[in-house]
């Protein structure tokens, strides 16, 4: 059977003193404290999902609007820092969404009766979602992204994991042709079922991360926000 | 014009040159009618090597190329755009833009430039120089200029804006520098 021993102890090791003896040890230690942060996230028995679930859910349907900041850090593997832009997000029940980013440059989507609504710095254009059904994956996936209630979509197959106090849903698209885009979609809740955190990994394992901050919720946003 | 004698003469291309750098434009492409946009990244991993990868705003790949030597890979392309003629024009906008120091075939004083002329992927390239900074180069063919790349507001070798345009198709991609 494999063990650390055998990873570790090659036959041609010799350990000629004490001290070399507590280095290796320590060593070890080092890598099981590391696994073991690994394994910090755990998956989630049926109940507790089920507890999270009803959590997401309860916050969803109580919830009205939604505005927030957000930072994302675009990552890809042979840069040497990942590209970082901010910006704001806006949400009105049922399904309006803008999704603005201010730094480094200035852009914003509006998801708005299946239409997707862009003005790049001025520039304004229109496209149609209803016909396009990656586009309808991906505006399912941003609107989750926001209210995280996407678990029962039969277009991914869903993981749990528990970590510390926080909860993280692990969306994986089933169309063959969504997965060209996204590998794994991931959405990190907090303990009162809100989204913090979304990661979209590539199948080249790039992602893209989205960190959220001064969330507020139902207080009165004008449909002026949503207009373009 | 007056020629000069070539011998001792190279031009550089500074703009992609910095293996250090990470080069991330905002970019502006037009092409036949539509706009869209997108996040432009080059980085230099190797003397000649690079990677252009081109990403929406949100973050998606669109394309993703690779430069090295003589060879050039599509490591990712957006199904849609997977066409061969179209992958051809951008693999040869972008040699230009990475090829740091092509070889010289022949220099000219024009007013205050000074002009080169040299062969990127069997085509004659001009570059522009004025004040000891290349701002234009224009790849010609039966005298006619077909592509122009145009660099300004430079600043420690980075173009913060970079136009490339095509003459004889309806192309235009405009970067800034994030």
């Amino acid at each position: 059977m494999f063990s650390y021993k055998h990873f570790f102890f090659v036959p041609s090791l010799r350990l000629r003193s004490e001290q070399a003896k507590t280095r290796v040890f320590m060593a070890i230690l080092l890598v099981c404290f590391a696994f073991g942060n690994l394994t910090a996230q755990t998956k989630m028995s049926s109940s507790e999902v089920a507890v999270l679930k009803a959590k997401v859910r309860a916050q969803s349907e109580t919830t009205e609007t939604i505005s927030s900041d957000f930072v994302q850090y675009k990552h890809l593997d042979f840069l040497s820092n990942d590209i970082e832009s901010t910006g704001k997000l806006a949400f009105k029940a049922p399904d309006k969404i803008k999704w603005e980013y201010v730094t480094p440059f200035v852009y914003s989507v509006i998801f708005k009766n299946e239409k997707l609504y862009i003005n790049d710095s001025g520039n304004k254009s229109a496209l149609d979602m209803g016909s396009n059904k990656i586009f309808k994956q991906l505006n399912q996936l941003i609107t989750a992204s926001i209210k995280g209630d996407l678990f029962d979509a039969e277009e991914f197959t869903v993981t749990y994991f528990k970590k510390e106090r926080k909860s993280e849903a692990h969306f994986e698209p089933t169309d063959p042709e969504f997965r060209e885009f996204i590998k794994s979609f991931h959405i990190i809740f907090n303990n009162n079922g809100e989204v913090e955190e979304v990661k979209m990994i590539e199948p080249s394992d790039d992602f893209t991360q989205i960190i959220f901050s001064n969330r507020t919720t139902n207080q009165p946003l004008s449909d002026a926000i949503f207009a373009q | 014009m007056i020629r000069i004698d070539t011998s001792s003469i190279s031009v550089l291309n500074p703009y992609f040159s910095d293996t250090a750098q990470d080069y991330i434009y905002k970019a502006n492409i037009s092409a036949f009618n539509t706009n869209f946009g997108g996040i432009f990244v080059v980085k230099k991993l190797g003397a000649k090597h690079h990677r252009i990868v081109f990403t929406t705003e949100l973050g998606n790949k669109i394309f993703d190329f690779a430069f090295d030597g003589d060879d050039f890979k599509v490591n990712h392309i957006l199904k849609e755009l997977d066409k061969k003629l179209l992958i051809n024009i951008l693999r040869n906008d972008f040699k230009v833009l990475v090829t740091e120091s092509p070889e010289v075939e022949k220099a000219y004083l024009l007013k205050e430039d000074t002009v080169y002329q040299t062969n990127i992927l069997g085509k004659n390239h001009f570059y522009f120089s004025g004040q000891n900074q290349l701002y234009k180069i224009t790849k010609v063919r039966g005298g006619k200029s077909k592509v122009e790349f145009l660099f300004s507001e430079i600043n420690d070798n980075i173009a913060q804006y970079i136009e490339i345009s095509h003459q004889n198709i309806n192309l235009t991609i405009k970067l800034k520098s994030i």
